[in-house]
């Protein structure tokens, strides 16, 4: 606990939550763009449509979100030469637990922030009914799981590299495969399809009259497979994470 | 001045030497030129203008997400240096104007962007052969070559006034990526011509139909930007202590 409290006070004016903000005000400002004027069948699907588009949306937005992150908590050992002297007062793996969980905190703030927002967004621009509170807690739960696994990649390669451009680049990769998955099937096993694998309305295009129509997904097995693997990716990159943090030498 | 400014673009050149920096701007366009020629494959039913079209589905998020991300990832690395230890002191204690020493830096960050831009071009002429497009390649990319180079140019400035003040390596790269993403909303609005971000995808023509824009203005913009951001870096870096 004390370790965790070490973490937030070193992140202390590092503004990271501002940069986090800044991020949610990009996404919420392409929302009121992209979602301000809905036609009666928008707003007749509005909420479901959310559970489709923010998805997709962070597919491509988060990896170098959360490659930002991760280098935030690391760097600063690295600037400090910190790594050695940190090991001789607390245990590497209480200290790693303690910089992983500061940036889980902070991940599961900045999506209940996002999806405050857009719902609110969607009462503001007048979608019908509500929000449907199950599917909206399970899309947020598997949010967290698949940018979480993100995320502890990410930190272990910027605790791995005293050079930051080398997990910001893999995080920049991260979201072209992102965003190169989404046009070719809407799940994935990599770690960069996981908002896709959590998307849990799908939609069908039709060139004709040019509507599109959301419902709920019915997971095929092999998709349902690729939810699996998000937990997956999570304890393999806890696992590594962890092990090589234990193992650094400096 | 002239022998100052080839001093600094040397030392920066030295700075940068054997950085694997590079890598980031030969793989990212292979990513995005993969990505963009499958989807043209796939919508060939509705994408019928060639190399347009094929140059339409090559260039979106490239010039709008990735390259603004990936130009910060350079300026950031440009001043990494000068963020460590006391290296600041080291840096502004050269007996080099300052102009020069942010010129120095300027230059190997246009000239990436320039060597990004072939790259880029090379790819699209190779999987427009690889389409077996029949049409002849359009004249008009040595164009949006020149222009995308100018807005890359405005990027850089930005970037590198950006990374000059944040000591993180991280967060200006998170502003470029998000700089890229506002800046499409800003063009989609009719503004793209008055944001920095916005230039390098105008100037290489993507998500532009007509494949036409203002020139006059575009360089007009683009110059002012560049020239601002050139004063106000000078001027930072004239008050800048360790």
């Amino acid at each position: 606990m004390k370790t965790l409290q070490l973490e937030f006070y070193k992140i202390k004016r590092r503004k990271i939550g501002l940069t986090m903000a800044a991020f949610l005000a990009v996404q919420f400002l392409w929302g009121l763009w992209a979602f301000h004027d809905p036609s009666e069948k928008e707003k007749a699907q509005g909420f479901l449509s959310l559970l489709y588009s923010l998805p997709v949306l962070d597919a491509v937005l988060v990896p170098p979100i959360m490659a930002v992150l991760a280098s935030r908590l690391a760097d600063i050992e690295h600037k400090g030469g910190m790594y050695k002297q940190l090991e001789t007062l607390r245990r590497p793996g209480s200290l790693y637990h303690a910089k992983a969980l500061c940036g889980l905190i902070i991940i599961i703030v900045m999506f209940a922030a996002q999806y405050a927002l857009f719902i609110l967004l969607g009462y503001a621009v007048g979608y019908q009914g509500h929000p449907d509170a199950a599917y909206y807690l399970l899309s947020y739960g598997l949010k967290l799981m698949s940018n979480s696994s993100l995320f502890l990649m990410q930190l272990a390669l910027s605790m791995l590299f005293a050079n930051q451009m080398i997990p910001l680049v893999i995080g920049l990769c991260g979201s072209l495969i992102g965003l190169l998955l989404m046009f070719v099937k809407m799940y994935s096993f990599l770690p960069w399809g996981g908002n896709l694998n959590a998307a849990l309305v799908t939609m069908e295009w039709n060139p004709v009259n040019r509507n599109i129509t959301y419902f709920y997904r019915e997971y095929t097995p092999i998709e349902l497979a690729a939810v699996g693997m998000i937990f997956v990716w999570f304890v393999i990159f806890y696992i590594a994470g962890r092990t090589l943090f234990t193992r650094k030498e400096n | 001045m002239y022998s100052s400014f080839t001093r600094a673009i040397k030392a920066e050149h030295l700075k940068l030497k054997r950085s694997p920096v590079w890598l980031a701007f030969f793989a990212l366009p292979v990513i995005s030129a993969f990505f963009g020629t499958n989807n043209y494959l796939m919508n060939q039913g509705i994408l019928q203008s060639e190399w347009f079209s094929l140059w339409s589905q090559h260039s979106l998020f490239l010039c709008f997400f990735f390259m603004p991300a990936l130009i910060g990832t350079f300026c950031s690395y440009l001043w990494r240096l000068e963020h460590l230890r006391t290296n600041w002191n080291s840096f502004l204690t050269t007996p080099v104007p300052l102009l020069c020493l942010y010129l120095g830096k300027l230059y190997q960050a246009v000239k990436i962007v320039i060597l990004g831009n072939l790259w880029i071009f090379l790819l699209y002429f190779l999987c427009g052969k690889l389409c077996a497009l029949t049409a002849p390649f359009p004249p008009q990319t040595l164009e949006w070559f020149l222009c995308g180079v100018l807005g890359g140019a405005v990027i850089c400035s930005i970037q590198l006034a950006l990374s000059m003040v944040i000591r993180s390596f991280a967060v200006p790269i998170g502003i470029g990526l998000l700089g890229g993403l506002a800046g499409m909303l800003l063009t989609n609005k009719g503004y793209g011509l008055l944001y920095p971000y916005s230039l390098y995808s105008i100037g290489m023509r993507a998500n532009n139909p007509k494949m036409e824009i203002d020139l006059k203005l575009f360089a007009i913009s683009s110059i002012f930007y560049m020239i601002l951001l050139c004063i106000l870096s000078v001027a930072g870096l004239r008050r800048h202590e360790q």
